[in-house]
């Protein structure tokens, strides 16, 4: 028995040497780096196009191969990230929300090798800033933009013998439009089978919708929640009006009735296409499945409706630096290849989502892609939303988005199961983000010295707005109410023409 | 030089040192970790290894916190609300046993043939009435119900016990997105399968008069009231009979009298439910009263028989909210039935998806380990005792309860134990999977609670705090149990 032991203790320790020798890391000349982002195809491509920048552009070891060599951790950094990175473990290159990451300190500064390699934010969406920088340094680079909107199957409208959408909609109009096309979709006494649009409760349409009516999920210094705002409660009003009285939305139940989900909105795509939605909300990155059927439809583009200020979200796929990586310097290569041609390049013709740089969306091949004339009254609407009317999700040092985003979740869900008015769940929203606040603070006494000040700050913006006057910009820290102000004329954009 | 004694003691050791250093570096080590984190203001946020937040010891201040913390008191009660299953969990799996326990190895091939053909009908029967239009997983359902049929009648007791435990060795995520197909509101077969049901309903209840239908819904209050009442007698009457103590008796009156206080709010008009609630406190008064006059006839600790009353109090008091449920429904029914009967959208609304999800679970439990134990069990209950039992002219009924289910009461209080174990730790994956903790959070459970104050918010601290909350929680049960519910194990 003893030497079976003995045996079996030596198998093992010579399976762990020979696992330990035949690890990818060991089989590389030049030091590995890995990037979490999604299982998506094309990151193959782009890792290959990597290398080959890093050659043209003269990052090569004196033997002319790349200095770096990238692999893929295709499962997406999100939570996992966050316990790998404080654990010390995390990949060199991480697709992540990047004030969420920052926050807890889990990336690396890239402002300066920004302004060295070009990649500043000046390469990218201007809107962008809050999403890629925190308190003026930078930390990131988008893989790729989107500014989700209500995606038109032109042909749907054309049957129906009605106009597609306008690109920029009021709530009345919307519902006029949506009524009508119900109306005309569905065999009066029958099981509804074509809504107007399918999933209202998305997230960033919610978003738009409260920011259409003046509320935010913060107050102007992040201080406080706004969602006791009325704009939230109307917003969450409407949302129930369109699904359970004007049954121009899809409900949840009526959604997951139709379709089984699956990686880039699986069936409900085939439903947009065979017609049952009219509309669909999702990004740029739909047309990646779209051009995957045998007749894809003729598709636009309409932003989301809005109440009394147009606007639209804008997001990233972000790529940002581990703090604890191993190899941060050459990591932060791969954010000056993501402003690179080659790969703004690469997004525009895969289509997923916009290209980091606005200037591409300015090319024919972005604009009217000659394969794909179905698609050329949808390209234009996105970009040029992304640089007049998109807005960053407002994001608090105090409080994580997941939270905020449970507490959203929740009040929409009571008020859709009538369990509460949209006034009550809006206020219940507020008052559990503002004790989430308040635990944070008590936990951290940095955080609290921050708060002092942009609270004193909030002091000064709620009297200059008592008194009429208008605010200087540079004190108010929510993007959205930075646009909101400007749209009001309530803000100026230097503190010298105050007073 | 080492003494025979020593050297084998060494050998011994390092046979065990593999398991014993990775049981104090992976399970004990993280435990011990985790109760300190309890006392902590751990932060993922504030507190990591690029962070210079200094770490505090907050005390018990965690768990006061949780005492005021509302989400934890609905959790609690979501996750109390998926034990509900339990017991019937429990049922199904003795009944599941038993059935599997039959040798059904005899040579009776035309009764074979003739059980394999029923349901082969049954299955075509189902198909006709679902008809031609029927969705793809109608028709799967039904055709995998034929061939279980085929296969047990053909390949025996191997084939069925292979399938009653499928539930338990197939991945979990799997069944929970199978579930949320059979769950499809529009295409799932359930939905499919009740639609038919309801329009007779529809039918038959345009049919009845008003004051009848309604008429059942006061039927179902009289029999409420008549259980609480019973609940009671029986009670009183352990009482007397010194098996129950003064403190037991209360606390299992307590149980059993929710019902009528709950149909003071919950039924379906101010006037029932004051006739219930009246009803039950007048009963309550001529019990206790008749206690007050007679008398016990033997004494007993106060705590004597807590087990059962509790028990007894507990399977009535489902059994009376059962009846005013129903007799809210029936109450209702007649305008319902006017407006057309759906069948629910059972993950999305708020009112069902807790019981879809309870559902889905019991069907998970029903083949499971349990099942396994009772069929150990069954094996190990000595054939005189049944002999005996039919040479005194038992039917199969008090076979059962007179031999079988005492004989299997030490594997009933084990599966108790761990059940109620595994419930107030579970739920967190089919909640994940299936709704996310939705619709408005009545499917999140602690453990999915746990999970998302330590990942989503990153207070670890916290979390540990809930996660020793719960232990104490599961402590407390089993210690409950251990001192209260083996009373028949012992015997």
């Amino acid at each position: 028995m003893k030497r079976l032991f003995l045996v079996c203790f030596l198998l093992l320790t010579l399976a762990g040497i020979a696992t330990w020798l035949t690890e990818p890391d060991m089989g590389s000349e030049v030091p590995v780096i890995y990037w979490a982002t999604d299982p998506n195809p094309a990151r193959i491509e782009q890792v290959a196009q990597f290398h080959q920048w890093l050659v043209q552009n003269g990052h090569t070891t004196p033997e002319g191969k790349p200095v770096v060599e990238l692999r893929l951790e295709t499962v997406s950094a999100d939570r996992k990230g966050v316990i790998q990175g404080v654990s010390g473990v995390a990949a060199d290159i991480m697709d992540c929300s990047i004030p969420w990451y920052q926050s807890i300190g889990l990336l690396a500064d890239v402002t300066d090798e920004a302004k060295r390699y070009g990649f500043g934010i000046d390469q990218t969406y201007s809107a962008l800033e809050p999403l890629l920088t925190v308190e003026g340094r930078q930390y990131g680079f988008p893989c790729n933009v989107n500014v989700m909107g209500l995606w038109v199957n032109v042909e749907t409208f054309d049957r129906l013998g009605l106009e597609p959408p306008p690109a920029q909609w009021d709530f009345e109009t919307f519902e006029e439009i949506g009524k009508e096309f119900v109306r005309r979709a569905n065999k009066p006494g029958e099981r509804q089978t074509v809504f107007f649009l399918n999933n209202i409760q998305h997230a960033y349409m919610i978003r738009a919708l409260h920011r259409s009516l003046g509320a935010s999920e913060f107050n102007e210094t992040m201080t406080k929640s706004d969602l006791d705002h009325p704009g939230y409660a109307g917003a969450l009003a409407k949302i129930h009006q369109w699904t359970y009285v004007d049954h121009i939305a899809a409900s949840a139940a009526e959604e997951s009735a139709f379709a089984a989900e699956s990686g880039y909105s699986g069936a409900g795509l085939a439903l947009f296409n065979r017609g049952n939605y009219g509309m669909y909300v999702i990004g740029r990155w739909c047309l990646i499945r779209l051009r995957q059927f045998d007749e894809p439809p003729r598709v636009s583009v309409s932003h989301f409706p809005y109440g009394e200020f147009p606007n639209a979200i804008i997001g990233t796929r972000a790529a940002a630096v581990y703090a604890g990586s191993k190899h941060v310097e050459k990591a932060k290569l791969f954010l000056a290849y993501l402003a690179s041609q080659a790969y703004n390049d690469q997004i525009v013709t895969s289509a997923d989502a916009l290209p980091p740089n606005p200037a591409y969306t300015q090319t024919e091949t972005y604009l009217r892609p000659a394969q794909y004339p179905n698609e050329w009254g949808a390209h234009q609407v996105p970009a040029t939303g992304a640089e007049t009317i998109a807005i960053a999700s407002s994001a608090s040092p105090f409080v994580p988005a997941a939270t905020v985003d449970r507490y959203k979740k929740m009040a929409l869900d009571k008020v859709m199961a009538n369990i509460v008015t949209p006034q009550e769940a809006a206020a219940e929203a507020a008052q559990r983000i503002d004790a989430e606040i308040e635990l944070t603070l008590k936990d951290s006494p940095s955080l609290r010295r921050k708060y002092g000040e942009l609270i004193a700050l909030q002091e000064k913006i709620d009297q200059y707005r008592q008194e009429g006057r208008k605010v200087p910009l540079e004190w108010i820290k929510n993007p959205f109410h930075r646009r909101y102000y400007i749209h009001q004329g309530w803000a100026v954009e230097e503190t010298a023409d105050v007073d | 030089m080492l003494t025979k004694q020593r050297r084998d003691l060494l050998v011994g050791l390092a046979f065990l040192a593999p398991n014993i250093l990775g049981f104090l570096t992976f399970t004990l080590g993280p435990l011990v970790f985790s109760l300190f984190l309890a006392f902590t203001n751990w932060d993922l946020r504030l507190h990591n290894m690029f962070k210079d937040e200094a770490l505090e010891i907050v005390f018990f201040e965690n768990f006061t916190r949780l005492f005021d913390d509302p989400d934890f008191w609905k959790y609690l009660g979501n996750t109390l609300f998926l034990m509900l299953a339990i017991p019937f969990s429990i049922a199904g799996s003795l009944f599941a046993a038993m059935l599997l326990s039959k040798d059904m190895r005899g040579n009776d091939w035309v009764w074979k043939r003739l059980i394999a053909a029923a349901g082969l009908i049954f299955g075509v029967g189902c198909l006709v009435l679902v008809g031609a239009d029927a969705s793809a997983i109608v028709v799967l359902v039904i055709g995998l119900a034929g061939l279980i049929l085929v296969g047990g009648t053909l390949g025996g007791t191997t084939v069925y016990r292979t399938l009653f435990f499928m539930p338990h060795f197939t991945s979990g995520v799997a069944t929970f997105i199978l579930w949320k197909k059979l769950y499809n509101p529009s295409t799932g077969p359930i939905s499919n399968s009740l639609r038919p049901l309801l329009e007779s309903v529809e039918g038959t209840v345009a049919g009845l008069p008003v004051a009848g239908v309604q008429g059942a819904a006061w039927f179902c209050l009289l029999l409420l009231t008549g259980l609480f009442a019973l609940g009671l007698v029986k009670l009183k009457a352990a009482w007397q009979d010194g098996e129950l103590g003064w403190l037991a008796f209360l606390l299992s009156v307590g149980f059993l009298g929710l019902p009528p206080l709950a149909a003071l709010a919950w039924s379906f008009d101010g006037l029932s439910g004051g006739l219930v609630a009246g009803t039950g406190l007048a009963v309550l008064g001529v019990v206790v009263g008749s206690m007050v006059v007679r008398g016990r006839d033997y004494p007993c600790r106060s705590d004597e028989g807590l087990g059962s009353g509790l028990m007894l109090g507990g399977l009535l008091m489902v059994a009376q909210f059962t009846c005013l449920g129903l007799g809210n429904v029936l109450f209702g029914l007649p305008g319902l039935a006017a407006a057309g009967l759906e069948p629910p959208e059972w993950l999305t609304q708020y009112n069902w998806a807790k019981p879809s999800i309870m559902f889905m679970g019991l069907w998970a439990a029903i083949g499971s380990n349990n099942m396994l134990l009772y069929l150990a069990g069954l094996t190990g209950i000595p054939g005189e005792l049944y002999e005996a039992a039919d040479i005194d002219g038992a039917s199969p009924f008090q076979r059962f309860w007179y031999v079988t289910w005492p004989q299997l009461a030490p594997v009933t209080f084990f599966i108790v134990i761990m059940s109620v174990i595994g419930g107030l730790q579970g739920g967190f994956e089919m909640a994940r999977v299936m709704t996310e903790g939705g619709p408005a959070g009545s499917t999140t459970t602690l453990s999915y609670f746990v999970y998302n104050e330590g990942f989503s918010t990153g207070r670890l601290g916290y979390a540990a705090g809930i996660s020793w909350a719960m232990f104490a929680l599961v402590f407390a049960v089993t210690l409950f149990n251990w001192k209260f519910g083996n009373r028949q194990v012992n015997d």
